[in-house]
């Protein structure tokens, strides 16, 4: 079996310490980095985020694979870097105003890690401004805005406003999610993309980069 | 006949005179009431058939700015959500009890008020409080995404740390069996908007043997067992009904069919809650709140079910909103001719 079938698999077994040897042992064999990066850990995260969205896999099972996927990638990143290779887009992501709540957030972050993006995370309770300012310093692709309360929801629009307010509107994409936030409110608040869970919030992503 | 009879009647499978009800409000949605009731007291004013006795999410040290400590040492963070917080920091950083001691399980302050209560409500049904029974206890302590992760790379631990918040409970339940309560109302968030937040093969491996002893424990001592899970947790009824779980709650209309639930387990699970939080009550009309209120009261009629918005009342819902449930509630033809 090829070693990039068995760094998917470990990954997607979320086994971090069979992942590490895999990848150092596909680098010894001189497999190129970008390489073990897109044929063996985003496939793998790709595969753990079907499997999520099928219902087979659910948190636990994304954090273990997330966590292997990232050690993996840590052993990566160097030589990724000397041969620099970049990262498929940039994001930044954060919770609302208000809104302390961030596993969700962290999930999609993990899953786009996972996807090839870079990602700044703002962490909690993100002020518009300070998305404005993200925007400014890191010119991300994508913002990705995270909530989990209806009371803290209406940041959201207010995140839009003050991107538009700023002239930065069109040179980023906006992402939201969160367990009330609905496909119509992203439309109605004038958000790009809508993502019902981590999994699709890394598949639609990508899919915008297009 | 007391609400105390009628909740009763609702758990054995009759059909009650009207649909009883049991609703709970944020500090914020409370001062909205507050102000409007003026000097009636919001317990008189709401007529809640719920006794709630004891403590829903414990008792706290003020640590000052905005922070709290639980009684299992646990800080929260209410600068923000000041009715329970979030956490920070870690108290179990390693997947071990080695270093921690679990609190008196039978601190005076969860026993305090209960005869005092009874003796001015004794007409309500009366639930003692545990919450953060179980999943929650443990991911306060260990950290959410450690916890999640334990399930994998430690799954003796998790067995041990839920066994042993069990053990808590339980000496909880003994002691509150002691006096005239009619059952135990527990509180667990196991769900999430899709599913449950571990998957149902790690609910079944770790959270349901825990369960049947806590159930038990309420069983033996000939009361009613009610759970508090917030999300799409309906795929679990049927074993939680074999654990012998008389009651739901909070029965969130956005991640589950009520109406269809409510069939399905009419004679078999009570239903509390149903009044859309995510949507209707925030972002409706004082018209859409009547029609969701009335749908689901001529739903209850048949019995196994108790009213209430699917999670205490936030702050951002309309004092107008609020009013028109609770309208609606009491003025059910068999509460006021009862």
């Amino acid at each position: 079996m090829n070693i990039l079938d068995d760094v998917r698999q470990s990954v997607i077994d979320g086994n971090m310490e069979v992942t590490q040897k895999l990848v150092q042992k596909a680098l010894a064999e001189n497999v190129p980095a970008e390489q073990i990066l897109k044929d063996g850990l985003i496939l793998a995260m790709s595969e753990v985020g079907r499997l999520f969205e099928s219902g087979e896999f659910f948190v636990p099972e994304m954090l273990i694979s997330a966590r292997a996927m990232k050690s993996g990638l840590a052993l990566l990143q160097p030589h990724l870097a000397a041969a620099n290779i970049q990262a498929i887009g940039k994001v930044v992501i954060g919770t609302m105003q208000g809104d302390l709540h961030d596993i969700g957030k962290n999930l999609v972050g993990m899953m786009l890690e996972g996807t090839g993006f870079e990602v700044i995370d703002l962490g909690v309770d993100v002020s518009p401004q300070k998305f404005v300012e993200a925007v400014k310093e890191h010119q991300p692709d994508l913002i990705g805005c995270s909530a989990l309360l209806t009371t803290t929801m209406p940041r959201m629009k207010d995140v839009v406003t003050a991107l538009k307010e700023a002239g930065l509107r069109d040179r980023v994409k906006v992402m939201i999610g969160g367990a009330p936030i609905t496909e119509k409110y992203a439309h109605d608040i004038g958000a790009d993309i809508y993502a019902p869970d981590a999994a699709s919030a890394a598949t639609r992503a990508r899919q915008s980069l297009n | 006949m007391t609400k105390r009879e009628i909740i009763q009647m609702v758990l054995q499978g009759q059909k009650p005179p009207y649909v009883p009800w049991s609703c709970g409000f944020t500090q914020e949605a409370k001062a909205k009431l507050q102000a409007h009731f003026g000097a009636v007291a919001l317990e008189d004013a709401l007529q809640n058939h719920l006794l709630k006795l004891g403590s829903d999410i414990g008792f706290f040290t003020d640590l000052g700015h905005d922070h709290v400590q639980d009684v299992f040492g646990v800080v929260w963070d209410r600068s923000i959500d000041k009715d329970i917080g979030n956490v920070e920091g870690c108290v179990l950083p390693e997947p071990t009890l080695k270093q921690y001691t679990f609190p008196d399980p039978l601190d005076r302050r969860f026993f305090a008020d209960i005869p005092d209560r009874i003796a001015k409500y004794g007409d309500r049904f009366r639930v003692f409080q545990i919450g953060f029974s179980l999943y929650e206890r443990a991911w306060t302590l260990r950290g959410m995404q450690n916890l999640l992760m334990d399930f994998y790379d430690h799954p003796e631990f998790v067995h041990e740390l839920l066994n042993t918040i069990a053990d808590y409970n339980i000496a909880q339940v003994k002691a509150a069996l002691k006096y005239d309560i009619d059952a135990v109302y527990f509180g667990d968030d196991w769900g999430q908007q899709r599913g449950l937040q571990m998957g149902p093969r790690l609910w079944h491996k770790f959270i349901q043997p825990v369960l049947k002893r806590m159930y038990a424990a309420v069983h033996d001592g000939g009361k009613y067992v009610f759970i508090h899970s917030c999300g799409d947790v309906d795929e679990v009824f049927d074993d939680l009904i074999g654990l012998g779980l008389n009651c739901f709650n909070p029965f969130q209309p956005e991640v589950m069919d009520v109406a269809a639930l409510m069939q399905q387990y009419r004679g078999r699970l009570v239903f509390h809650g149903g009044l859309s939080t995510q949507k209707t009550l925030p972002y409706g009309t004082v018209e859409d709140v009547r029609a969701e209120t009335r749908r689901l009261l001529e739903m209850g009629r048949a019995g196994g079910y108790l009213f209430a918005p699917a999670h205490d009342v936030e702050g951002d819902v309309s004092l107008e909103n609020i009013l028109a449930f609770i309208e609606l509630i009491q003025n059910q033809p068999g509460y006021r001719n009862n």
